[in-house]
């Protein structure tokens, strides 16, 4: 009998959708960075400053508790857009050490040891395993920004008067849209920086560097030509532009000089299109070397 | 009946300035296929293009009527063992499978219970749970190929599937192989064991610089072989007379006689015609036991089409 001739039955149960079988990867990916000690330590000392903001925040909504000081003190307390720019800057530098710690373990073992085509040779396109990855970092990363950030704004809200919560209820808006913007960046450099490097190591040392770099030339070209507008280099400095605008916070201080919101985002557009570039080049199933 | 196949029409693929695959057409059939060239011939490209991990230049490809392009559809029918140990250390191997086969879209109990037939297929369930860092050089091959096989793929592509297995789980594995082909399924495997490519397969595929040198039954191939003479061996009780009888025939061009004289080793230009000779012989009583052909193997092919020409 001819091969061709016989038969065999296959799974013919039900699957899963495209869109939730993707989430395989994040999924044993916070499973595997879960399991790394320093991470965790990290995480919870992310939120020792969310910890004292709350504080700051309780204080300043309790004026039982502010009878007998000054009025100069008391408008220093006041929960203001100044006050969730701090907090955000704090935790975006704590979001950096998080991402360049968990970031290189994400792409660059499968990288290192041809583990792609494994996963290429599942109904999984570039796409989704680069989508996965990003999943995973940004879901970590929400850990200690946006979300210790929307509880601080809903403490507030909780707290406040009715007038506050009138006049400053974008606070929230722009806090999660903020560190959105900061989360997709950092991944990227991170996802980047392990797709190229392969070795964690360096990898790691990467994702550090290129803020340090970048923020350093930003300030070597504004010394060199005694201008503003190369803090727009600067991914922290652009980010932090926008920040401003989105909490509608007044820039006009000597650290925020130089550049609009308009030239920030398109810097960190083009930034953002460079990483996605890389990743692109280096998220091949096969490697060839000519 | 129409069988399922899988087709290149015209396929090339370069890399750069560097040629993967030239002009590659083939019609594979169901069964066990082998790819069989040297070093850099185009053996992997050829299974990356079938499971779309890379694309053709030019030409086109169908995989039991599916585009690789199409890896949706294409992944649920086809699994890859690549030849790279790339299985991550930090896992057991039932996780690995398991989260290989929740990446097909397998509900997590389905998933599970596949898991399991393919270790116990591949005799690996006693170690199933262990993490693979303390796994042997074989186990983490037949991990690789459970992860091939989990999902029940009508078509099985393996790069250098026996490399570094005992010889007892070798003979499984190769079980294993003619069981999935049996069933009207591919496997397309590429080896360097030449003997075993010659017990595996049903069909081969020679090539060499990126370009298909020959492919079909090994015994076809071998008879389109005109410039070799085809070799046989012949036992028999009168070797020194039957020796004599073949020198009268046109198409041998060679007889050898063996050291014990029971045995001659012959060389012919028409196989048919020696067939109908030795039969003449065989029937005069000259006491002919046994005609085995030398070089209707994978091993000479490849010295005749792929060694000489290196």
């Amino acid at each position: 009998m001819a091969v061709y001739k016989r038969g065999y039955q296959r799974y013919q149960g039900p699957k899963s959708t495209h869109w939730t079988r993707f989430m395989v990867l994040p999924r044993f990916g916070w499973q595997r960075i879960f399991q790394q000690r320093l991470v965790v330590l990290l995480i919870v000392v992310s939120m020792i400053w969310p910890l004292l903001c709350a504080i700051f925040i309780y204080v300043s909504n309790h004026a039982d508790l502010l009878k007998g000081l000054g009025p100069q003190f008391r408008s220093f307390i006041e929960v203001t857009g100044s006050f969730f720019i701090a907090f955000m800057t704090f935790q975006s530098s704590l979001a950096v050490v998080l991402a360049a710690i968990t970031g290189p373990g994400l792409i660059a073992p499968d990288v290192a040891n041809n583990a792609l085509p494994l996963y290429f040779s599942r109904p999984l396109t570039r796409s989704d395993y680069a989508l996965g990855r990003l999943v995973t970092l940004f879901g970590l990363l929400s850990l200690v920004t946006w979300i210790p950030g929307l509880a601080l704004f809903g403490m507030q809200v909780a707290m406040a008067s009715p007038e506050w919560v009138r006049v400053n209820w974008r606070f929230g808006f722009g806090i999660v849209a903020g560190f959105a913007l900061w989360i997709l960046l950092v991944s990227l450099v991170a996802m980047a920086s392990s797709a190229y490097a392969r070795v964690k190591a360096v990898s790691g040392g990467l994702v550090l560097g290129f803020f340090f770099i970048l923020s350093g030339l930003s300030g070597m070209i504004n010394g060199i030509y005694r201008v503003t507008w190369g803090n727009a280099l600067s991914p922290t400095w652009a980010t932090s532009r926008i920040w401003y605008a989105l909490l509608k916070v007044d820039p006009n201080t000597p650290r925020m000089e130089g550049p609009g919101v308009m030239p920030c985002a398109l810097v960190l557009l083009s930034i953002m299109l460079l990483l996605v570039w890389v990743i692109e080049r280096k998220l091949r199933p096969v490697e060839v070397i000519a | 009946m129409n069988q399922p196949m899988i087709v290149f029409d015209e396929v090339s693929k370069f890399y750069g300035e560097v040629l993967g695959v030239n002009h590659v057409s083939l019609n594979i059939p169901p069964g066990i296929t082998s790819l069989v060239g040297p070093n850099g011939s185009g053996k992997t490209t050829l299974m990356n293009l079938m499971t779309g991990l890379i694309h053709p230049d030019d030409g086109s490809i169908r995989m039991r009527g599916l585009s690789p392009r199409d890896p949706e559809d294409l992944m649920r029918i086809t699994g890859y063992a690549t030849q790279y140990d790339a299985s991550p250390r930090w896992a057991t191997g039932f996780s690995f499978i398991t989260t290989g086969l929740l990446l097909f879209g397998f509900g997590r109990a389905d998933a599970e219970q596949k898991a399991w037939a393919a270790l116990k297929k591949l005799g690996l369930a006693e170690a199933a749970h262990r993490k693979m860092a303390a796994y042997s050089k074989g186990m983490r091959q037949r991990v690789r190929l459970a992860q091939a096989i989990a999902h029940d793929p009508d078509i099985l592509i393996l790069d250098e599937p026996l490399n570094g297995l005992d010889p007892l789980v070798r003979a499984e594995t190769i079980a294993l192989f003619h069981s999935w082909a049996a069933q009207g399924r591919h496997v397309v495997l590429s080896s360097h064991v030449l003997q075993e490519v010659d017990m595996i397969s049903d069909q081969v595929v020679l090539i060499s610089n990126g370009m298909i040198v020959a492919e079909g039954k090994i015994r076809n191939v071998r008879a389109e072989i005109k410039e070799h003479p085809s070799q046989f061996i012949i036992r028999c009780r009168d070797a020194s007379r039957v020796a004599a009888l073949l020198f009268h025939e046109d198409q041998v061009t060679e007889v050898r006689l063996n050291e014990d004289r029971l045995g001659l080793l012959v060389m012919t230009r028409d196989r048919e015609q020696f067939a109908r000779a030795i039969s003449h012989i065989a029937l005069e009583g000259y006491g002919v036991d046994t005609v085995i052909p030398a070089d209707e193997n994978v091993d000479a092919l490849y010295e005749y089409l792929i060694g000489e020409g290196r």
